[in-house]
C-alpha cells in the first residue's frame, strides 16, 4: 500500500511547464532521494506534495487522501506531512521550544504541557536539549536545521519532505543534520529527500529518483543508479556531480 | 504681556487645546490602526479583487491633500446627507481615514518584508492562513514596522493642527483665538510651538524605549 501516490502530475508556471508527467509511488517507511540538476523541478515536485504549489493536473494521494482535491481540508492534510526547508525557516520571534510546540498547541492537538514534553523528547533526539529556551538566531545553521526537523516531527507526520536540507549549511555542519536524518530513516519514517548529498543518497535511500526537465528519467536502488546508470542523461549528470 | 505672563493667563485654554489635540490623535490613530491593518492585509491577499480595494483606498488618501479631505468630510458630505456636522467628529474621521491609508502601506511593506519561507513553514505545519498571519508574520512585521509606525503617530499628531480650519479648538486653533484677542503673534506661536515640540519629544522617547523592548532575545550590540 503506497503512502504517497503521485499520478500524471503536471505543473506549469505560466508558460513554463516544470513538471511534465510525474508518476511516483512511495511505500510506507521507504526513503526516496530525488536528485537532478538545478531547475529540473525537484523543489516544485516536493512543494506540490504538501500543496505549497497547486498541481496543474494529476493526482497526489497521501495516505489515501487526494490533496489536489483537498480544498477546505488542506490544513488538516498538511498536518500529516512534515516539511524541512533549505533555509530552515524557524520562527525568529519564538524560542526553540515555542517553535516546536506552537503548531500542536495552536491547533489544539495537544495541551501546552503535552506539547512541551514531546518537544523536549524531540530536542533530546536531535541532541539540542539544552537549547530549549534560546532564540533561533543564537544557534548555528546545523542546530537550526535540527530544530526545524524536530518542529516538523512534533506534528507526528506520516511523511517527511526534505528540500536540500543541508545546502545552506557550512560543510562542517552537514554531518550533524544528515545523522539526524539517518536516524529518522532507521526509525521507519517515510521520507522524500531532495539532495545533492550523493553519499547520503547512496547510504540511506531505498530508491533514488533522477529528475530531468520535468520527467523522472531513471529510478532504482542507489547501487544501480550510482553503480550502473542506464540513461545517458543520468550518466551525464552523475559525471558532473560525482 | 511677557511670555511668562501669557502662559499664566492662558494656561487653562492652552492646556485644553493640547488635551484635545492629544485626544484626537489617540482616537484617530486607534481607528487608523484598525483600517491600516485591515487594508494592509487586503493588499497582500492572493485575491486580486481584495488587493484592488486596498489600492483604491490608499491611492485616494495619498492622492488628495489632507485639507481637502477635511473640507470634504466636514462640509461636503454633510451637505449631501443634509445633516449637521460636528468639527471634532469630522476631524477624527478625516485623520482616521488619512492615517489609515498610510498605515495600510506601512503594514503592507512590513508583511512583505518577512521572507516567504516564514508563511510556508507555518502553513506546512497545518496552520491556517489567518493563524499563520497573526502569530508568525505580523509579530515579525510589526517589529520591522516600528520606526514607520512611530513616524506616522507623530505626523498624525501634527496633522491635527490642520483641523483648526474646520473650527476644532485644538492647540493651533486655541493659539489663533488667543492672538485674535491680544495680537501677540510672536509670543503665542512660540508658546504653541514649544508645546507641540515637548509632547512630540515625550512621544518619541516612549517609542524608543518600546522599540528597544521589542527586540526579542537579541544579542544586544
Ligand atoms: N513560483 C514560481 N514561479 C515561476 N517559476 C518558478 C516558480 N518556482 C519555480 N519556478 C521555475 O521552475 C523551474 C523548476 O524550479 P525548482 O525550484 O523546482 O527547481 P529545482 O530542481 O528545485 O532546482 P534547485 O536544485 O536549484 O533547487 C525553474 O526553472 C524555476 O525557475
Ligand atoms: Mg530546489
Amino acid at each position: 500500500m503506497g503512502k504517497v501516490k503521485i499520478k500524471n502530475l503536471k505543473k506549469s508556471f505560466g508558460d513554463l511547464e516544470v513538471l511534465k508527467d510525474i508518476n511516483l509511488e512511495v511505500k510506507e517507511q521507504e526513503v526516496i532521494c530525488i536528485i537532478g540538476a538545478s531547475g529540473s523541478g525537484k523543489s516544485t515536485l516536493l512543494r506540490c506534495i504538501n500543496a505549497l504549489e497547486e498541481a496543474s493536473s494529476g493526482t497526489i494521494e497521501v495516505d489515501g487522501n487526494d490533496i489536489t482535491r483537498a480544498d477546505g481540508n488542506i490544513n488538516k492534510y498538511r498536518q500529516d506531512i512534515g516539511m524541512v526547508f533549505q533555509q530552515f525557516n524557524l520562527f525568529p520571534h519564538m524560542t526553540v521550544l515555542k517553535n516546536i510546540t506552537f503548531a500542536p498547541v495552536a491547533l489544539k492537538l495537544k495541551t501546552k504541557e503535552e506539547a512541551e514534553e514531546t518537544a523536549r523528547k524531540l530536542l533530546r533526539s536531535v541532541d539540542l536539549e539544552e537549547k530549549a529556551n534560546v532564540y533561533p538566531e543564537q544557534l548555528s545553521g546545523g542546530q537550526q536545521q535540527r530544530v526545524a526537523i524536530a518542529r516538523a516531527l512534533a506534528m507526528n507526520p506520516d511523511v517527511m519532505l526534505f528540500d536540500e536540507p543541508t545546502s545552506a549549511l557550512d560543510p562542517e555542519m552537514v554531518g550533524e543534520v544528515l545523522n539526524v536524518m539517518k536516524q529518522l530513516a532507521k526509525d521507519g519514517m517515510t521520507m522524500i529527500v531532495v539532495t545533492h548529498e550523493m553519499g547520503f543518497a547512496r547510504e540511506v535511500a531505498d530508491r533514488v529518483i533522477f529528475i530531468d526537465e520535468g520527467f523522472i528519467v531513471e529510478e532504482g536502488p542507489p547501487s544501480e543508479i550510482f553503480g550502473n546508470p542506464k540513461n545517458q542523461r543520468t550518466i551525464n549528470f552523475l559525471n558532473k556531480v560525482l | 504681556m511677557s511670555i511668562p505672563e501669557l502662559i499664566v493667563q492662558y494656561w487653562p485654554r492652552l492646556m485644553a487645546g493640547l488635551v484635545l489635540t492629544v485626544e484626537i490623535t489617540i482616537i484617530s490613530l486607534f481607528f487608523a490602526g484598525i483600517l491600516g491593518l485591515v487594508f494592509g492585509l487586503l493588499s497582500v491577499s492572493k485575491k486580486k479583487g481584495l488587493r484592488a480595494i486596498a489600492l483604491v483606498y490608499v491611492d485616494i488618501v495619498r492622492g488628495t491633500p489632507l485639507l481637502v479631505q477635511a473640507f470634504f468630510i466636514y462640509f461636503g458630505i454633510p451637505q449631501v446627507l443634509g445633516i449637521q456636522s460636528d468639527p471634532v467628529i469630522s476631524g477624527i474621521i478625516t485623520l482616521s481615514l488619512n492615517a489609515g491609508g498610510y498605515l495600510a502601506e506601512i503594514f503592507r511593506g512590513g508583511i512583505e518584508s518577512i521572507s516567504r519561507g516564514q508563511m510556508e513553514a507555518a502553513r506546512s505545519l497545518g496552520l491556517p492562513y489567518g493563524m499563520a498571519m497573526r502569530s508568525v508574520i505580523l509579530p515579525q512585521a510589526v517589529k520591522t514596522m516600528t520606526p514607520a509606525l512611530i513616524n506616522q503617530c507623530i505626523i498624525t499628531l501634527k496633522d491635527t493642527s490642520l483641523l483648526s480650519v474646520i473650527g476644532v479648538t485644538e492647540l493651533t486653533q486655541t493659539g489663533r483665538l488667543i492672538i485674535a484677542n491680544n495680537f501677540q503673534s510672536f509670543e503665542v506661536w512660540a508658546i504653541v510651538a514649544v508645546m507641540y515640540f515637548v509632547i512630540i519629544m515625550i512621544l518619541s522617547k516612549i517609542s524608543k524605549r518600546l522599540e528597544r523592548k521589542m527586540s526579542y532575545g537579541k544579542s544586544k550590540n
